[in-house]
């Protein structure tokens, strides 16, 4: 079975934990080389965020159970890379 | 290893519901009362000619008992109050039951931080001033015991210089006014 090597998840989270926080909690995942998380609406109590996860063998489950013990919700996946190699548009 | 986790978890609880800024504030608060308390008691007792040190001992203690459990269940009870109504409106915006986060965590440990918090630094305030009481003379005791409580009250003071960045002797001093006032208020009754 393919490895996940890149998700890209549209995520709803109260402010607090804050972005760094979740970043740092995601990245301490094994499998995770990098998070990016990316600011897309602001709200009162809660923010929209774009949270991008690359690594060599990501475990999705793991990666939704953090946001969700930090409060958060996944609205969509809004992409995933699976396999040996990383598939680009121009491809 | 159980002492870490414990730090962790309450350095998190901390980030998520800035509990260090309403602790700030409750220590300082109630120790301050707690102090002031026993000042007049202290002023009340040696001018109305108490020289028995159980007296004193069991009147302070008693007071600061008081002090401990009112700023305990005042503080539990408000603050548990207010911490679900914040977890209710964002549970709201969220669509989803907190609970079970980090956040449903922080919000329900949070009034049990603030409450030991709250009770126990008027209490503890209380119990340093009676200090003198267990270990000299009365009248001693008496000079003492009302030295340690302006020095406590100007340390206080100092405390909340430092947090406001302010000239810290000026603001242990500011603090003392307090004390003196009370003083003041109690050798007024004790002239009547």
């Amino acid at each position: 079975m393919g490895k996940i090597r890149r998700l890209v998840l549209d995520v709803l989270k109260p402010q607090q934990p804050s972005v760094i926080d979740l970043s740092n909690y995601l990245s301490d995942l094994d499998g995770v080389d990098g998070v990016e998380i990316e600011l897309i609406e602001m709200d009162v109590n809660v923010e929209s965020v774009k949270i991008t996860i690359a690594g060599h063998e990501i475990n999705y489950e793991e990666v939704e159970k953090i946001i969700n013990e930090n409060g958060g919700t996944i609205h969509s996946i809004d992409g995933v890379s699976c396999g040996k190699k990383l598939v680009r548009e121009e491809d | 290893m159980v002492f870490e986790k414990l730090i962790k978890r309450l350095r998190e609880y901390n980030e998520i519901l800035e509990l260090d800024a309403i602790a700030r504030r409750y220590l300082t608060m109630n120790a301050f009362d707690g102090v002031l308390t026993m000042l007049g008691i202290l002023v009340g007792s040696f001018f109305a000619g108490i020289t028995d040190t159980r007296i004193i001992i069991i009147a302070g203690f008693g007071a600061s008992l008081a002090m401990g459990v009112s700023g305990f269940w005042g503080s539990y009870l408000t603050e548990k109050a207010e911490r679900r109504k914040e977890l209710r409106e964002l549970e709201k915006s969220m669509l989803t039951r907190l609970k079970k986060t980090k956040i449903g965590r922080a919000s329900k440990a949070a009034p049990y931080i603030l409450a030991m918090i709250d009770g126990l630094a008027p209490f503890i305030a209380a119990l340093f001033v009676l200090i003198p009481f267990f270990v000299v003379s009365i009248t001693m005791a008496y000079y003492i015991a009302i030295a340690l409580a302006f020095l406590l009250i100007f340390v206080l003071g100092m405390f909340l210089g430092k947090i406001s960045r302010e000239n810290i002797i000026l603001s242990g001093l500011r603090m003392t006014v307090a004390g003196i006032v009370c003083v003041l208020l109690a050798l007024l009754l004790g002239f009547r």
